[in-house]
């Protein structure tokens, strides 16, 4: 391990840790699999400072890996769940399925916000979990590799149903 | 601190985390499991057909006629080529971490195209070079024991080895099969 290397692996293990912990809950609901990933998570970051450059920023390499090992993580499993991934669009045109619980009850809003983003596509759950992170859009293309219009295009769908999904009084733009 | 313009945000941010620490030594192990995976893929790859070359070439070394040795000389040969072929199509890449997720999608996309069109080309780089081997020993133990006892053994070998080639080329189709769903889902994943 070189110091420079070990530097910024705990640079983002302090910062980003929990981060990367909500980011392995958005790609694995089993809680013993989801540790393994956050194992995985951080090996494979440690990894990588090896090749960091300062290109981007220290926070865009660490969402970028993250949502990578995340990414082959659901692609893998695919393999032996089967289960059927959506994009953002028939998310969006899902029926409500909020059913008149309360919004303010925080744990059931949460389980319901995990199942819909475990229902995703990778390159929409990366979108959708960094939205949810707080990053802006020009960070969220950053990380992804979108155009700032398809960005865009995809945080107002994203606005649109979780005002649904939460009854957050309708569209947003 | 990070931005919260939508309640959901709020939801999402707060929820309780176990706060996982990972000692250097753990991390190294993890590191060190994933590159080993890798090399094992590599490896197993080629230690079969080694073994393979080998044995032929003891075979080669021990015999005593013209036509046994030409006949081993071409699988050790065919063994070799597949050696080469298994290295340039096939070894086995890890796809670098640090890129943006469109581009590491497209990686992971590219690389089980690669192995769909080395399993699904079995026939060419796989199966073939074995071909010149069998039709010279068979043709030449034909021509030497002019026996219909001695014939009908050689038609049983050829039977047996075109058996096996049919199951290898199915267990490959088969792979190829399963990449393609892979490759279709990671399209629809996209």
């Amino acid at each position: 391990m070189t110091s420079a290397q070990d530097a910024l692996y705990s640079e983002a293990a302090q910062t980003y840790g929990a981060a990367m912990e909500r980011l392995a809950r958005a790609y694995e609901a089993d809680a013993d699999l989801r540790r393994d990933l956050v194992q995985e998570i951080h090996a494979a970051l440690w990894q990588s400072f090896d090749g960091f450059d300062g290109r981007c920023s220290l926070r865009t390499w660490i969402y970028r890996v993250a949502h990578n090992v995340g990414a082959s993580h659901v692609l893998r499993q695919r393999r032996t769940r089967g289960q059927e991934l959506v994009g953002l669009e028939e998310l969006e045109n899902l029926a409500d399925t909020n059913s008149g619980q309360s919004a303010a009850d925080r744990g059931h809003a949460l389980d319901r916000l995990l199942g819909l983003i475990q229902r995703l596509k990778p390159l929409d759950r990366h979108v959708i979990l960094s939205y949810l992170e707080g990053l802006d859009a020009a960070s969220i293309g950053e990380i992804t590799g979108l155009s700032a219009g398809n960005v865009a295009t995809k945080i107002h769908r994203i606005k649109n149903m979780l005002a649904r999904q939460f009854q957050q009084g309708g569209s947003e733009s | 601190m990070m931005e919260v313009e939508n309640p959901v945000q709020k939801i999402w941010q707060d929820q309780p985390v176990e706060g996982i620490k990972m000692s250097a030594e753990i991390i190294q192990k993890r590191a060190a499991k994933f590159e080993r995976r890798i090399m094992w893929r590599n490896v197993r790859e080629y230690v079969a057909s080694l073994i393979a070359a080998a044995l032929f070439g003891y075979f080669f070394v021990t015999a005593h006629d013209v036509l046994s040795r030409v006949t081993f000389g071409l699988f050790i040969g065919a063994m070799l080529w597949i050696v080469v072929q298994l290295h340039r199509k096939g070894s086995a890449t890890s796809l670098p971490r640090g890129v943006d997720s469109l581009t590491s999608l497209r990686l992971y996309r590219g690389e089980l195209e690669r192995q769909r069109a080395v399993v699904r080309n079995v026939w060419s780089w796989y199966l073939a070079p074995l071909v010149p081997g069998f039709v010279v020993y068979t043709i030449g133990y034909a021509i030497k024991f002019q026996r219909p006892a001695a014939w009908a053994g050689l038609a049983l070998m050829d039977a047996i080895v075109a058996g096996l080639f049919v199951v290898v080329w199915k267990m490959n189709m088969r792979a190829a099969r399963c990449l393609q769903r892979m490759i279709d889902d990671l399209n629809a994943a996209e």
